[in-house]
């Protein structure tokens, strides 16, 4: 009997050796987990929260809130060129420093009693600082770790971070400085706070089986009879951070207007020399909340900041390089931004009757398929940090 | 037909949708189809489908930063033309399903509007 060839073939196996347990469901929703989080993750790994060109010049600064550390992140590009990282707090009295989002200044004064400090955190000035009983060299601001790659800018919030950024980034590190990214000049951003939990919120965008329920029509392209699904090719595993190779539908249909944009943004994306790049048809999702989609055309970066157990906030951005230089390139970059916006928005809603029925308690366990393994990956990935952080406090370990 | 007042030679056509599309601010025009009616979006986007191309290869005669008014206009006009295309060709009879969660997802910047 002849089989029919078929190009597409879905992983069966565990492809990860993660299992193929039910998943608790307690730490998609429970608050002391989220506290176990907020200590053994996010306060110890290193944080994408930004990109060099949003600070392309010295003097300028951009301050980011990141409520799951309970802490205001201020970053900025000295005199020299080098970027900084500091907690937004005067070290007079612990005041927050500065109101302002973003800018450009040599200084920082605190309103509350007039410490200043200059771009690189030194304490420039303080009123009175005679009756002080500290010397000015020991008032500095608070430095935090930063480092960047693919120019993005990346923190650590722990004061002895154990591992450089290079280091947890591993073999990612070549292939995110191939991506776009690395040579972007601007981007688009939008954003959107969901009530969920940050890993229900991710997982939503690390498996494409919702696709054909959620997205009938916006991801029509992705599936085709012989892949009805849109399975990835394969699954990449790289330490923490995980990834996929989308599947190519042999024939998507586009309306008229859809090829003539996407022939604008083919052209851009030519003159830039990616139209082949290796990473084109790669889903990267970098430990612990940030996922990318190599893809030039519509590259986006899209990160999920807890806000609380059950609430987050997703800011998207679609890097681009260059400014807008002609009325093409300017159409192509918002009709690739509508395009993505219209995809997360129709992601929202579903998310949070999700998180609705897990913080119910009415499972004590959910499921993951085997195209699902990178929901699982995060679980074990987000669960063994958990764990290793619990039993370092039973051991007498000291909680920072 | 007569000249237009609002956009360049060409694009007459266009002119009865300036006052509504023809807006600043890549947020703004989001905005603008979200709070739009069906029969809006659709007299647009029939009559603005077979001059996206000409209206682009107008524009890219001229760098950006030298369009006077009326090609101001018709750039903003095929901007805004973006969104109201995803709303006929790609969301349709879900359009305004669809716009109370697209309302969530704040434009917070675009390359367009710097």
């Amino acid at each position: 009997m002849n089989v029919p060839a078929s190009s597409f073939q879905p992983f069966e196996e565990d492809v990860a050796g993660l299992g193929k347990a039910p998943i608790p469901t307690g730490p998609y929703y429970r608050e002391d987990y989220f506290e176990l989080e907020r200590e053994a993750i996010f306060k110890r790994v290193w944080l994408n929260i930004g990109h060099v060109c949003e600070i392309p010049e010295p003097g300028d600064f951009m301050v980011r809130e990141l409520e799951v550390a309970r802490a205001s992140i201020l970053i900025t590009r000295g005199k020299d060129g080098t970027i900084r990282a500091f907690h937004n707090v005067c070290t007079h009295r612990g005041t927050q420093l500065t109101q302002e989002t973003a800018g450009k200044r040599s200084s920082f004064t605190c309103r509350y009693h007039g410490w200043t400090f200059n771009a690189d955190g030194e304490l420039r000035s303080a009123p009175d600082f005679e009756r002080f009983y500290v010397d000015k060299s020991d008032c500095a601001l608070k430095r935090v770790s930063v480092d960047v790659c693919a120019g993005l800018i990346f923190i650590n919030l722990d004061p002895a971070p154990s591992q450089t950024l290079g280091e947890f980034l591993g073999p990612l590190v070549e292939r995110l400085e191939a991506l776009p990214v690395a040579k972007a000049t601007t981007f688009s951003e939008y954003v959107y706070e969901i009530d969920a939990n940050w890993k229900v919120t991710f997982d939503n965008f690390e498996e494409v089986y919702h696709l054909r329920f959620i997205h009938p029509r916006t991801s029509g392209p992705a599936s085709s009879p012989e892949n009805p699904f849109g399975y990835p090719l394969r699954f990449n595993f790289y330490g923490p951070h995980r990834g996929h190779t989308f599947w190519k539908a042999p024939n998507p249909s586009f309306t008229p207007l859809q090829l003539v944009a996407m022939g604008k943004m083919g052209q851009n994306v030519a003159a830039e020399g990616f139209a082949q790049a290796p990473n084109n048809n790669e889903y990267f999702g970098l430990f612990p909340n940030l996922f990318i989609l190599g893809q030039p055309a519509q590259h986006f970066f899209h990160s999920v900041m807890p806000i609380s157990a059950t609430r987050s906030r997703g800011v998207i951005r679609l890097y681009w390089i260059g400014a807008d230089d002609s009325a093409s390139k300017r159409f192509a970059r918002e009709y690739a931004m509508v395009g993505a916006r219209d995809v997360h928005a129709e992601d929202v809603e579903i998310i949070e009757a999700g998180q609705r029925g897990l913080s119910s308690g009415a499972l004590e366990h959910v499921h993951f398929q085997s195209q699902e393994v990178l929901c699982r990956h995060l679980f074990h990935t987000v669960d063994s940090m958990v764990q290793a952080y619990k039993a370092s406090l039973d051991a007498g370990g000291e909680a920072r | 037909m007569s000249a237009s007042t609002e956009l360049p030679a060409g694009f007459e056509a266009l002119e009865p949708f300036v006052p509504a599309w023809a807006v600043p601010g890549a947020a703004e025009r989001a905005e603008r189809r979200v709070s739009s009616c069906e029969a809006d979006r659709l007299a647009f986007y029939e009559a603005a489908k077979d001059l996206l191309a000409p209206a682009l290869s107008r524009l890219d005669e001229k760098p950006l930063d030298q369009f006077d008014e009326k090609e101001t206009r018709l750039m903003h006009l095929m901007l805004a033309f973006a969104h109201v295309a995803f709303a006929v060709e790609v969301q349709g009879d879900r359009e305004a399903a669809h716009a109370q969660s697209a309302r969530r997802m704040r434009i917070t910047r675009a390359p367009a509007d710097l």
